[in-house]
């Protein structure tokens, strides 16, 4: 799914230059779940941005199923970002005007997909993630774990080849994070998703099948042999 | 979902909306007041040269008296050797119709005019005045020479008397402005009847062209209780009263009779009028032909006044006069800034809100929205806000229009005459009360030849047209998209991982 090849990331900053990303090399395959864990400020969420589009690399490529992130044009890289990537925040990210349904179907709208479409899909996908009575509620109306909730559903209303999620449980507490973390193994699972997931928690880093460590904008990638998708409880 | 998402960030973002619309809606209600006001007041600009010329005439040529030809009418008596002096103490009376402060055109020059390019047609008229005079001959202190009074504007002193025997006191009664008026062909279009409208009776017909019968303005009627079948008094002659005619408020004449009685009876420089007007009142073609059709008269008539509503507009001094330099300059600019101010705050307001939702629109753009679709987005807010601003701008242009109606004073408009031009209000003036004594003239007879002046009283009303209506709204959609485009224009700025980053 992914190849990542020499990827660095330069930022300017004062009269220097902060080297993000030094040279990424790394491979994710279809389905496959990988976490990545590091220190804070050590190009974690620079990678995660590098994966999904919504910055270039100084260099080096990042190719999705063929097409090369670093050299396609924004408006292509829009429409991959579109069609083929799911994203999740640490701070859910959800447009606080609109209700979680009408969240979900922001993610609709780039695919010009009929309205009545869009509803249905948008309340299959709260269905999915169990806020079916939940729709109209504003995300001010909604527990932090339910709003993550709806931000997976509007991750994958889409029905994204890969899901990118930064720090998805940063903000919850620990039994919602254990409901959360379930919840993307589970969607993971059924629907056969590349995902990658940035956390500092070990323990649903150790969830993945495969773990990389980012540090000084290097990625080591873990020696452990890649786990199998766990089989439902 | 483009209108869900924008009814809701207008609900969520409504005192911010409000603001901005009422930001606008004082701008565009200015200029809506202003351009209606300044319509008002060129309305009643327009109203009192229509009312002084005559309507459909937006030329009026007229002949200045040559200087030294004597003034308007003055009253000589000789007394050296002919012996007709009227003996002193006896009681004299003269009425007479005069052109006062016009020279005589020759009839044939109207159809001259007439044959110009650009001329759809010209007709000729007389402004005059009827003056009456009841007086006591004073006892001559010398004999000889002559005593006089009047006969000002041509040489300075009039008709003063050698011998000191003018009539040093005396009261001048207000003249009677006379019109004369052509009743044939398109005559009765143009002129100042042309304007007027009838009260009661019947107005003046071909017919009537030889027959002493009159139409009196309703002011006059008042002022002397005349109505149809009354009789009015001119030059010694009865004219039967066949209708009332209102011509604004802004008009002098108090009568109008048939052109050639005006001509049989009237006099200029003690001359006849037979076969003479002072006044031709053209109408050109077309407005763009008016400033071409006015050098070919003067081409065509030399010593000729040649006067058209825009040089005529330029003498106009007074409220009007004053209240269109406000409403044109004060209030242009005045509107002017505060649209500004209401288009700078829009886009201030829209901007940083633009800025406070920079980790919204990174997350669509995560999502896979376009720059376009949220520039469309952005743009489409500040549009809403700016329809609504400038209904309610529209609805204020309304109410201070209304304002204006209710409150704004009557304007009052005076046209300095200098001599030769036509001015049937400028008649009027002739021989204001009271005189200097020895020497005969009478200065203020003198001062109507070379400089009247008339002064006219026009209600100032505000009318908000369709296309200052349309303004608005377009001023409206422009603030909108002044405003969103600046928005969208950050937003659209924004690369998504400096959005989501700068938010974390």
């Amino acid at each position: 799914m992914y190849k990542l090849t020499g990827v660095t990331k330069d930022y300017p900053k004062g009269r220097g230059i902060v080297q993000a990303l030094r040279g990424v090399d790394v491979e994710v395959a279809d389905g496959e779940w990988l976490a990545i864990q590091g220190p804070t400020g050590h190009g974690k969420t620079t990678l995660l941005q590098m994966l999904g589009g919504l910055d270039r690399p100084t260099s080096g490529s990042i190719l999705l199923g063929g097409d090369d992130l670093a050299r396609l044009r924004e408006g292509e890289v829009t429409r991959v970002r579109a069609t083929s990537i799911g994203f999740i925040f640490q701070t859910f990210n959800l447009v606080p005007t609109l209700s979680a349904q009408e969240n979900v179907e922001t993610a609709l709208v780039p695919l010009r997909t009929p309205s009545a479409a869009r509803r249905a899909r948008a309340a299959r996908a709260l269905a999915d993630v169990g806020l079916a009575d939940r729709a109209g509620h504003l995300p001010s109306e909604l527990s932090g774990g339910q709003q993550q909730r709806v931000a997976i559903a509007r991750a994958l209303a889409k029905q994204p080849k890969v899901l990118l999620a930064d720090e998805p449980t940063g903000n919850l507490d620990e039994d919602t994070r254990d409901d959360i973390i379930a919840l993307l193994e589970g969607l993971w699972r059924d629907q056969h998703l590349t995902m990658v997931l940035v956390t500092h928690d070990s323990a649903i880093a150790r969830r993945a099948q495969r773990r990389g460590v980012m540090k000084h904008g290097e990625l080591a990638i873990s020696n452990d042999a890649r786990r199998a998708p766990a089989s439902p409880q | 979902m483009f209108f869900t998402y924008l009814r809701r960030e207008l609900r969520h973002r409504w005192r911010q909306a409000t603001i901005i619309a009422l930001g606008l809606a004082l701008g565009i209600g200015l200029v809506v007041t202003v351009t209606a006001l300044s319509r008002g007041v060129n309305r009643a600009q327009a109203d009192v040269l229509h009312s002084l010329y005559g309507q459909d005439t937006a030329i009026t040529v007229t002949k200045a008296p040559s200087f030294g030809s004597g003034g308007p009418g003055g009253f000589r008596f000789r007394t050296g050797g002919s012996g007709s002096r009227p003996k002193a103490g006896s009681k004299v009376s003269v009425d007479s119709l005069t052109s006062t402060a016009l020279s005589a055109i020759p009839a044939s020059d109207v159809a001259s005019v007439a044959r110009l390019n650009g001329v759809a047609a010209a007709a000729g008229g007389l402004t005059l005045n009827d003056t009456k005079l009841t007086f006591t001959i004073p006892s001559q202190s010398s004999g000889g020479g002559s005593g006089g009074f009047g006969g000002g504007g041509g040489s300075p002193g009039g008709g003063g008397g050698s011998s000191g025997g003018g009539f040093g006191s005396g009261h001048f009664p207000t003249p009677i402005s006379v019109n004369g008026v052509g009743l044939s062909g398109n005559a009765a279009a143009l002129g100042p009847l042309s304007a007027a409208k009838l009260v009661s009776g019947r107005t003046l017909t071909v017919s009537d062209a030889n027959s002493d019968v009159a139409l009196v303005s309703s002011n006059y009627a008042t002022a002397h209780k005349l109505k149809t079948g009354s009789v009015v008094t001119l030059a010694k002659t009865s004219f039967r009263v066949v209708g009332v005619v209102s011509a604004g408020s802004s008009n002098s004449t108090d009568v109008y009779i048939p052109l050639t009685r005006a001509q049989a009876l009237g006099t200029a420089q003690g001359k006849s009028l037979k076969g003479k007007v002072n006044t031709i009142y053209v109408a050109a073609g077309s407005a763009t032909d008016i400033t071409t059709v006015s050098k070919e008269i003067s081409a065509n008539l030399p010593g000729a006044t040649v006067t058209n509503q825009n040089g005529l507009a330029k003498q106009l001094t007074g409220s009007v006069s004053s209240a269109s330099s406000l409403a044109s300059n004060l209030g242009r600019w005045l509107a002017i800034a505060v649209l500004a101010a209401a288009f700078v705050l829009a886009v201030l307001m829209t901007t940083a809100a633009v800025s406070r939702r920079v980790r919204e629109f990174g997350t669509l753009k995560a999502l896979g929205w376009t720059s376009r679709r949220i520039v469309r987005q952005v743009v489409g807010e500040s549009l809403v806000i700016g329809v609504i601003g400038g209904l309610v701008g529209i609805g204020l242009g309304f109410a201070g229009s209304a304002l204006v109606g209710s409150f704004a004073p009557t304007l009052s408009a005076s046209v300095g005459q200098t001599a030769g031009s036509a001015t049937p209000g400028g008649a009027r003036f002739f021989g204001p009360p009271g005189g200097s004594g020895g020497g005969g003239g009478l200065p203020g007879s003198r001062r109507l030849a070379s400089a009247a002046t008339t002064t006219v009283h026009v209600p100032l009303t505000a009318t908000v047209t369709i296309g200052a209506v349309a303004a608005a709204v377009g001023l409206a959609i422009v603030g909108g998209l002044l405003a969103g485009a600046f928005g969208g224009w950050r937003a659209a700025r924004l690369r998504p991982a400096a959005a989501l980053t700068r938010v974390e």
